[in-house]
């Protein structure tokens, strides 16, 4: 369970630009969940992922997993339970390396980087299995530089590397929007597939309207700083693309927009 | 594709020239030999550490000092000079060409140029005549005897400090505190500094001393140094000799003399000095060159020399200006006096 | 043949900086200027352990270790206190000159009398004699090849991966859950390690430590490694680390071919150019693999 209790933000604080972005900010996400996130740019989407990942500081507030406080707790030690994917494809891979290579970098997780050995023959075939149900043939080029690799092949191993382990949570940031159409459609059934086998609990921000529906069992509207849709259960089923994109249109008018 | 060019242009540059230094180290073999009226020929090479003054006074005088013992450049002598721009390295790398053109005889001009052409040398059987050298005993050139470590020998260009302290307290009857700026990481400096603080009380004076570590230090040293002393002396710090200028403005100001070390310096505004004639002190090693290259004596059986009898130089337009007056039986043992200031 | 040798001997001594220099600028994109004062910092220490009689081999390790000390400080400047790479690597160069003077002694110490790495009974007696011209090259070479080999088998190690990765993508290292400024400082301290261990090889060499022999250290490490890793970019059978050594040579041959030919007070201007040529040529390629992706 991922918690965000009074979280309280602010930007460039103590200067004219002070900017307040969460005042009092709640969010519950249960076990399980999977969470599609939208609204506008600025709507504070994303900074909220960066809060519950640790790569911003919050001013008040406390973020709470599984009943741990980990609100001063560094990111990279939040990172053991988390897996990220970000909207950039070249952040979740390393180019300079082969695919091979950043499987067995992946792999580790978790563990000590000692002096072993970086690739572990026994598991190749574990990951060739894994590359195969891409269905990218990336399970033929394991010798292959993943910088040679396309924006949708190395975004697909970017999601593979970060579930490879055993994480509880995957955060997911805009990962679908470099994407072409085809490939994006390819990577969110894939994102789906693994979450219901890994049985994680997701956070998803998109901008894909029809994803947040399709996809994912929770799906909230978020617009200054505020959650201000946040359906459920049947009520998450039964929303068409059209509501959801109605009540888009309300707060962007609302604004001025 | 133009750059491929290029870069295989580039390559062959590189393959050419490696060759003429390969091929000029094969001719090297007959650079030593008679020539055609049957007379023999000499090859040496001038391995300088840095372009410097008192340096280049060095080089001059020890080719001139060749010449009165009847080698010359351009007759019987043949001479590559190479400066390493103070860098260790290049002056190893320039002692490893003069070795692989089998010179007669390598010519070292400061420290460390010595000591990476006694590191090349040293399996060869060609000589290594240092100049310049402050303390060969401390470079590890001599044994402290004095005598060669190896077939290796020259001059060193030790200050004459005593004479210098007795010269000082005859200029300036009442002055207690001497100042000297130095670099830290020169050890010639250093060495110095410890030889004044030792005999300075037997003059009556007391030694404050200044170290820098870089040019852009010396400014502000000397606006420190000067509240504290009745004048100042200059060892032959590099660093410190190079912005003698901005030292000599400042002191000028507050009228406190400034001693030199060397003819150059006083030349340019020190007051006088009891010091050294790099000219002379490179005549001296030539003419030792010249010994050795005739086979009249080993490099490895020379002590190394020092100049005995030092010079005194004086400048009389700066001793006007600051309202000393120079007597007239000091006035006739300098070997050189100056009456006006050259910058 | 005198020549070749010494540009070879010289080559491969800056080898091993280069090695190092390649480890942060190459691998961790990271201009680390600490090279300056961590290249004599290992030759100062050489040159007082030899002095004090210990077995010249034990300076090897010893210099290797102290350059990795100064590497962990540079890292502790950047990671803990958030200076700038280049500054820290300023800050450190600047800090070393003192350490290397104060543990040195005095700013020159010769070593002429005193075993060494080439020259000990050891090494006089497993050398046959028909080798002994090659004396010197044969060590320098084990020594270079054997610091290559090691640096290469790490690359390959958990470790060498995390580091690797720490200079192709930050974000990564942290998603990994390590700690990314934890894996720089290791990097910085391998890499300053391995330019102590040339300074601690070329003091031997040299016989003499001078205070002023690092400077400009880092200018030519990184000629080497934009020589080498520019100039066998399109041949993928070489390593870099390989390509890094050649590089060095080459390096050294410049400089023995422009001291025959110019004045060496150009040499530092024939360096830049030679510098930006490479690097020109070097840009171009990367842009033309772009164009095709």
């Amino acid at each position: 369970m991922l918690e965000l209790k009074g979280i309280d933000k602010y930007y460039n604080p103590g200067t004219v630009n002070e900017m307040c972005l969460f005042d009092g900010f709640n969010l519950t996400v249960k076990d399980g969940e999977f969470v599609s996130v939208v609204g506008s740019n600025g709507s504070g989407k994303t900074s909220m992922l960066n809060i519950l990942c640790g790569s911003i500081p919050v001013e008040h507030g406390s973020i709470v997993m599984d009943g741990q406080d980990i609100t001063n707790m560094k990111e990279y030690r939040r990172n053991r339970r988390i897996g990220r994917v970000y909207q950039n494809p070249a952040m979740g891979t390393c180019p300079s390396m082969t695919i091979l290579e950043n499987m067995s970098l992946a792999d580790n997780k978790g563990k000590f980087y000692g002096l072993g050995r970086g690739v572990n023959r026994n598991r190749k075939e574990h990951y060739r299995e894994l590359l195969a149900r891409l269905g990218l043939g990336l399970e033929d080029k394991l010798d292959v530089l993943v910088g040679s690799l396309s924006g949708g092949q190395r975004q697909a191993m970017a999601l593979l590397m970060s579930t490879m382990t055993d994480v509880d949570f995957l955060i997911l940031d805009e990962h679908t929007a470099a994407l072409d159409p085809k490939t994006a459609e390819i990577i969110m059934e894939l994102t789906d597939q693994i979450v219901r086998e890994k049985n994680l609990t997701a956070v998803m921000v998109t901008h894909n309207l029809r994803y947040a529906v399709e996809y994912g069992n929770r799906l909230l509207m978020m617009h200054q700083g505020k959650i201000v849709l946040d359906l459920a259960g049947e009520e998450k089923k039964a929303v068409k693309v059209d509501d959801i994109l109605r009540q888009f249109n309300e707060i962007s008018i609302e604004c001025g927009n | 594709m133009k750059k491929k060019v290029l870069a295989v242009i580039l390559g062959a540059a590189m393959a050419m020239s490696l060759g003429a230094c390969g091929s000029s180290g094969g001719s090297g073999n007959s650079a030593s030999g008679q020539d055609s009226s049957g007379e023999k020929t000499y090859t040496i090479g001038i391995s300088q550490f840095a372009e410097h003054g008192s340096l280049d006074n060095c080089r001059e005088g020890f080719i001139e000092g060749l010449k009165e013992e009847g080698i010359e450049e351009g007759k019987n002598l043949t001479i590559e000079v190479k400066n390493a721009a103070a860098d260790q390295g290049t002056a190893k790398q320039i002692s490893d060409t003069f070795v692989s053109d089998k010179v007669d005889l390598i010519c070292a001009i400061a420290t460390p140029s010595a000591q990476a052409a006694y590191n090349s040398a040293i399996d060869t059987d060609i000589p290594v005549i240092y100049t310049a050298v402050t303390d060969p005993i401390a470079a590890e050139l001599a044994d402290e005897n004095g005598a060669p470590v190896g077939n290796v020998t020259g001059t060193s260009d030790e200050l004459p400090i005593k004479a210098q302290l007795e010269m000082i307290r005859e200029m300036l009857p009442d002055a207690e505190k001497i100042g000297i700026m130095y670099t830290t990481s020169e050890v010639n400096s250093v060495s110095a500094l410890e030889t004044y603080k030792e005999l300075a009380g037997d003059y009556g004076f007391t030694i404050v001393d200044k170290g820098v570590t870089q040019t852009a230090d010396i400014s502000l040293a000397t606006d420190e140094i000067l509240e504290e002393v009745d004048c100042l002396t200059n060892l032959t710090d590099n660093t410190v000799v190079n912005s003698l200028a901005t030292i000599l403005d400042k002191a000028n100001v507050k009228k406190i003399p400034v001693f030199g070390s060397e003819i150059e310096q006083v030349k340019i505004g020190c007051l006088a000095a009891e010091g050294l004639d790099y000219v002379e002190l490179g005549k001296q090693t030539g003419r030792m060159a010249a010994k050795v290259l005739k086979g009249e004596a080993e490099a490895s059986e020379m002590n190394y020399e020092i100049i005995t009898e030092p010079g005194y130089y004086v400048n009389t337009a700066v001793a006007e200006n600051l309202g000393i007056t120079v007597s007239e039986e000091l006035l006739e043992t300098a070997a050189e006096s100056f009456d006006s200031i050259s910058s | 043949m005198g020549i070749y040798m010494t540009i070879l001997e010289q080559g491969l001594i800056y080898g091993i900086l280069a090695l190092g220099v390649y480890i942060t600028y190459k691998i961790l994109d990271f201009p680390d200027l600490t090279v300056d004062g961590s290249f004599p910092l290992g030759a100062a220490l050489t040159a007082t352990m030899i002095t004090n009689g210990v077995n010249p081999y034990l300076t090897l390790p010893a210099s290797f270790l102290i350059g990795a000390a100064a590497g962990v400080c540079t890292g502790l400047i950047h990671v803990k206190c958030k200076v700038r790479d280049l500054l820290s690597g300023i800050i450190m160069m600047t800090a070393l000159w003192t350490v290397n003077l104060r543990l040195a002694g005095t700013a020159n110490v010769p070593i002429f009398s005193k075993d060494s790495i080439f020259d000990n009974d050891f090494i006089n007696g497993v050398m046959p004699e028909a080798l002994s011209g090659w004396k010197k090259l044969i060590v320098i070479a084990v020594i270079t090849v054997a610091a290559k080999l090691l640096l290469d088998l790490y690359l390959k190690t958990k470790s060498g991966f995390l580091l690797r990765a720490a200079g192709d993508n930050e974000v990564l290292v942290t998603s990994l859950a390590k700690n990314q400024g934890n894996v720089k400082i290791l990097g910085l301290s391998i890499a300053n390690g391995l330019v102590a261990l040339a300074g601690c090889v070329f003091c031997q060499e040299q016989r003499v430590f001078e205070i002023s022999s690092g400077t400009g250290a880092i200018v030519i490490g990184l000629a080497s490694v934009i020589i080498g890793t520019s100039l066998f970019k399109n041949l993928t059978v070489m390593k870099a680390t390989t390509a890094v050594l050649i590089g060095s040579v080459i390096y050294k041959a410049c400089v023995a071919a422009a001291l025959k030919f110019f004045e060496p007070q150009d040499m530092k201007l024939i360096t830049a150019v030679l510098f930006l040529i490479i690097l020109v040529i070097g840009m171009e390629r990367r842009k033309k693999v772009k164009k095709h992706a």
